[in-house]
């Protein structure tokens, strides 16, 4: 699952890592009494960690220098040339700009939805909880069932979008079956889902945003948009990043809408990162190709990650 | 909190309500759906109440494919993940905070490297490394890979290091074993943060379409998210049954929307935890 982050800021607090010199001996010395219990305590966790994340992890990129066909031929050595094969493949660069796309898209659309969503529900308004919880709710529908619902509501002239647009007199084109309306349907259905996510974000982050300095602002004569601009956005900025960089790396993850809705098209056009893998692997099963791509989304979501973390980091010791 | 103008109290509502409404509306929609005769969907006037109500949907629906068979698979699958994840999470964060052993920093690095890793990236490997113990289209390859989880780990030891160490010791001088103290003190003080684990973990698994996906072949096999894309796809065409294929998608929803309405306070606050904490 997505890691949201929790307790990472806390690796130098309240730890025996912290133990001054003069309780090192005593540490050594029942680190070797401890021995055998930190190994039984950290060992079956760290080994199925060890087993299905960190080998698979050099395994693919062993696999990505490979010549494979899953079901037949024998894998034969050829270096680069899987990396070299997607370069070249119109197919590898239209997934990898439809995946920039939707992460473009929840960055610039679901984002500011979200934000904008948390600072009314940070009103203290009556009824804020009922919100909340309606607001989040799809976050916990499987993809799946919302996709299949979207699928209805996008459903080419009897869909509720389409009757509901013909009201305006607009015309709806067929969704799910044209370019670029298909990849928008899918980018529909993942701001539908995950905006009440990034609002809970912002939530979490409003609360630390201090109200005396907001006060002394309006005092000052500072008017809501400057209070906004000079105090909230600042203050809110580390949960502003962390949510950028969740949400690409949530984007970048896009897979069962596409599955359910659009199967990856037509020509293409909803394909994936993931998708694009996920058909090279298990649809043509060709693992070269698809392990390769997999590398390169690992190093991608990896790098993204270690952002994530180091800035969350400093963000608690600033906090 | 700051004084709200009237202005601002309008506005919020206003604008809060009607994105609730844009939320709830599809729900809406696919329960409707879900009652209505096929051709009332597919009808031209839009039936906002479902002018011929049709339950005996639901049991159709749930009898074309054995339903009954994927939401057992669903739910032991997600509950040994969630069983098998607080075992393994909460032992090594019990390590982690109260066991005094050298090269710690480096136990953390190696789990964050962890999470750094998403099963998108690696299914490829951990299929071939399942398939030559041929566990694929069973139960444990369903359930291994999610066993061990670098951030289970790192949610429960949020909710180890605020309990006091000094209740740790004590329990220690008094001869307790550390399998003891986890379970008597340190779990019961951290009730919250393994609620929020449970919660989260059994919704992601119930939820996940992914991993199923490629690790089962067979029906007997299948979870609900599963069998609802392969609803799709057999009903494909012309005749496809909108009315039973959202009837059961609500029965799909029913029990994560339960589980979050009873657990939300944990939900929440463990998602927004992580903005305050980071």
């Amino acid at each position: 699952m997505l890691p949201t982050n929790d307790a990472l800021g806390s690796i130098t607090d309240n730890d025996a890592v912290t133990v001054k010199t003069s309780q090192r001996r005593l540490l050594r010395k029942s680190s070797s009494l401890y021995r055998f219990t930190h190994w039984a305590f950290l060992g079956p966790a760290m080994f199925f960690i060890t087993v299905f994340i960190f080998v698979p992890a050099i395994y693919v990129i062993y696999l990505s220098l490979l010549h494979w066909n899953l079901l037949s031929s024998h894998p034969k050595f050829v270096g680069l040339a899987n990396y070299k094969y997607l370069f070249h493949d119109s197919d590898f660069r239209t997934a990898l700009s439809n995946s920039g796309i939707v992460s473009a898209s929840m960055v610039l659309i679901a984002l500011p939805l979200g934000l904008g969503l948390a600072m009314l529900a940070d009103l203290g308004l009556r009824g804020t909880k009922l919100y909340r919880t309606i607001l989040f709710g799809p976050y916990v529908i499987p993809l799946v069932a919302s996709g299949l619902i979207w699928s209805l509501l996008f459903n080419g002239r009897h869909g509720l979008v389409d009757q509901v647009l013909s009201i305006f007199g607009i015309q709806g084109p067929n969704w799910l079956g044209s370019q670029p309306y298909a990849l928008i349907a899918v980018i529909v259905v993942t701001i539908w889902q995950f905006t009440g996510y990034y609002m809970l974000i912002f939530l979490g982050g409003l609360q630390g945003v201090p109200v005396g300095l907001k006060e002394a602002a309006k005092v000052d004569g500072a008017g809501g948009w400057r209070v906004f601009t000079s105090v909230t956005l600042p203050s809110l900025s580390p949960s502003i990043f962390f949510a950028v960089v969740v949400c690409i790396i949530q984007s970048l993850q896009t897979f069962d809408q596409v599955y359910i809705m659009t199967n990856g098209g037509p020509d293409g056009s909803t394909t994936t990162l993931v998708y694009y893998i996920f058909r090279q692997g298990f649809g043509m099963y060709n693992i070269g190709p698809a392990t390769a791509a997999s590398v390169i989304l690992l190093v991608i979501l990896a790098v993204l990650t270690f952002i994530q973390l180091r800035v969350s980091q400093r963000w608690v010791v600033e906090a | 909190m700051t004084t709200v103008t009237p202005f601002k109290k309008f506005f919020g509502h206003a604008v809060l309500i009607v994105a609730s409404l844009l939320v709830l509306l599809p729900v809406y929609w696919m329960a409707v759906s879900a009652v209505e005769p096929n051709a009332d969907i597919l009808s031209s006037t839009i039936h906002w109440i479902p002018t011929h109500f049709q339950p005996g949907n639901f049991s159709k629906a749930l009898h074309a494919q054995p339903f009954g068979r994927f939401f057992l698979n669903s739910f032991v699958m997600s509950t040994m993940i969630v069983v098998l994840q607080v075992i393994t999470s909460s032992l090594a964060a019990y390590a982690l905070v109260f066991i005094p052993m050298k090269r710690k920093r480096s136990w953390f690095f190696s789990i964050l490297l962890a999470m750094m890793v998403p099963m998108q990236a690696t299914f490829i490997p951990v299929y071939l490394i399942l398939s030559s113990v041929h566990l694929i289209n069973t139960y444990l390859g369903l359930v291994l890979p999610f066993a061990g989880s670098a951030f289970g780990i790192f949610l429960l030891r949020q909710g180890f290091v605020s309990i006091p160490k000094d209740l740790v010791h004590a329990a220690r001088i008094d001869g307790a074993s550390e399998w003891k103290i986890l379970r008597s003190i340190v779990l019961p003080n951290a009730k919250p943060m393994i609620l929020t684990l449970i919660l989260l973990n059994f919704v992601f698994h119930y939820n996940d379409l992914f991993w199923p996906l490629i690790s089962t072949s067979t029906t007997n096999m299948r979870v609900v998210p599963v069998a609802l894309s392969y609803f799709l796809s057999q009903e494909a065409g012309q005749t496809l049954q909108w009315n039973l294929l959202m009837a059961a998608d609500l029965v799909t929803i029913i029990p994560v929307l339960a589980l979050f309405l009873a657990g939300q306070r944990y939900m929440i606050k463990g998602i927004m935890g992580s903005a305050i904490k980071g």
